[in-house]
């Protein structure tokens, strides 16, 4: 009895102070484990046609992998998987529309952002509705476990916020007048503002930025160092701007401007 | 796994979070209790009268069994209001919650549930018994009463508390349509701490002490009812 639990004691210290350097285990496999959505346009989701896994997240990660000089695997993880399988180790890097807030930053790290989009708030035309403070005693629906449930909980405060599994269910929540705004970023927002057939308006204040950065589990301080140079080296290279214009810009349905360069974690901390 | 985040069930806006999705919970868990109960007795009444053919109970327990109950839900909140006319839709929006719907499609999912429950317990007892009052001098009723719905009840009192237990695990699925009950607030945390351990342990630990304090009770009746020969 006392061997087992001198063994249990041992082994828990060796996990709690297991001095791995995830960079040099990532180099010597030569793979680097990229977790993204699979399910969210155009971020990280199953290509109809190829059945593979592409999106911005995706080319973002593969773009790392490929600075690093090792192959590139990708799972697809759901939202709340997303800490966990970094913090088991399970994924090396979480490229999965993981936005920057302080209270997050206790449980992994952040690195710098590749990609900043405004959160704003989308509301029906006909509803009268011009300001956040005209949102007061209504309800805004959001995304279950986005930056912007969050960052609407904190601004609009007289206002009733529901989270909704998905962009989809919260979009037919507006639709339908459960609510009357949506909270979302700016980015997927305007796939819903297109499809509505000219009856919904954004209005005109934005909530926050949201800062979409890659995930690190905490204390690998050489790892986030070797994302910070590599996504500052891909800025440079026009890497970043290629791969927004790909998802983001002219040829598609969005048509948005890409307002923010890689943004060091410095800045927005 | 990572300890050092369930320092984020020390504050104390969280407990109370947890608090309102624990009551809301709770709320939810009685309201379609209750509903489902008197339901599910009402549905075998009608089954076994024939008041109704017995194809249309039998279609309404089929729905409930075998569509996801999560679908269900959404069909009473996204659904049904917009087979209403428009006025009706007003309506619905200004004065019906997302509760409100949650307690229906979770009621009558329950319900058809434990009908079936209630008959495999009456059609365990067996037909001798009815007889038996009848050639007493007993009315049909109360044969039913004293004779047949009291054994059932009895024999079926283990599926009825399952079905009590699938209940409150079931109410969870309310959160798709924005109930703040406990998995809402729990995801909400994990969201916005990003602390998913704690975020998960706290209602695990609390549905276990509800589902504990249900099966006990159960077995408390159970013994309570049991006959001596």
């Amino acid at each position: 009895m006392k061997r087992v639990a001198l063994v249990i004691l041992g082994l828990s210290f060796s996990c709690s102070t297991a001095w791995s350097d995830q960079l040099a285990d990532i180099k010597s496999r030569g793979v680097l484990t990229c977790g993204v959505f699979g399910d969210l346009v155009p971020l990280g989701y199953q290509d109809p046609k190829t059945r593979s896994i592409v999106g911005l997240d995706v080319d973002v990660c593969a773009a790392i992998a490929e600075d690093l000089g090792v192959k590139l695997d990708l799972k697809t993880v759901s939202v709340d998987a997303r800490i966990p399988s970094l913090e088991t180790g399970r994924i090396d890097l979480m490229t999965a529309s993981l936005a920057y807030t302080p209270v997050r930053a206790k449980q992994i790290d952040f690195s710098s952002a590749y990609m900043n989009v405004p959160v704003s708030v989308l509301v029906k035309k006909d509803s009268g509705i011009k300001s956040f403070a005209d949102l007061a005693g209504k309800k805004v629906s959001a995304n279950r476990g986005s930056t912007s449930e969050v960052f609407a909980r904190q601004k609009l405060t007289n206002s009733e916020v529901v989270s909704f599994d998905n962009g989809p269910a919260s979009y037919l929540a507006l639709a339908q007048d459960k609510v009357q705004g949506m909270a979302m970023v700016k980015s997927a927002a305007v796939g819903f503002h297109n499809r509505s057939s000219g009856q919904t308006a954004f209005l005109d204040e934005a909530l926050f930025w949201e800062h979409d950065c890659v995930g690190v589990k905490k204390g690998e301080p050489a790892l986030l160092a070797a994302v910070n140079t590599s996504l500052d080296k891909l800025e440079s290279s026009g890497r970043l701007q290629t791969i927004w214009d790909r998802w983001y810009g002219q040829s598609n349905e969005y048509q948005l401007p890409r307002e923010k360069k890689v943004t060091p974690a410095s800045e927005f901390e | 796994m990572n300890l050092h985040s369930l320092a984020v069930l020390a504050d104390p806006n969280v407990q109370l979070l947890f608090l309102r999705g624990t009551l809301t919970t709770l709320e939810l868990f009685f309201a379609s209790a209750i509903a489902a109960y008197a339901l599910g007795a009402l549905l075998v009444v009608i089954r076994m009268s024939g008041w109704l053919p017995s194809a249309a109970v039998g279609a309404f327990v089929e729905y409930h069994r075998n569509v996801p109950s999560i679908v269900q839900i959404f069909v009473w909140y996204f659904g049904v209001p917009q087979i209403l006319p428009q006025s009706w839709h007003t309506y619905a929006n200004a004065h019906l919650s997302a509760f409100f719907f949650a307690v229906v499609a979770l009621s009558l999912n329950a319900a058809a549930y434990i009908s079936e429950d209630l008959r495999s317990g009456i059609r365990a007892v067996p037909t001798g018994q009815m007889e038996a009052a009848r050639a007493l001098g007993m009315s049909y009723l109360k044969a039913m009463r004293w004779v047949v719905v009291s054994q059932a009840v009895r024999g079926a009192a283990p599926a009825l508390v399952n079905q009590a237990l699938g209940l409150l695990k079931t109410t969870s699925l309310a959160l798709a349509i924005g109930v703040k009950e406990l998995m809402y607030v729990a995801r909400q945390l994990d969201g916005e701490t990003y602390a998913t351990f704690p975020s998960y342990l706290t209602p695990t630990l609390i549905y276990l002490a509800c589902t504990l304090t249900l099966m006990a009770i159960g077995s408390r009746v159970q013994q309570s009812t049991r006959f001596t020969r």
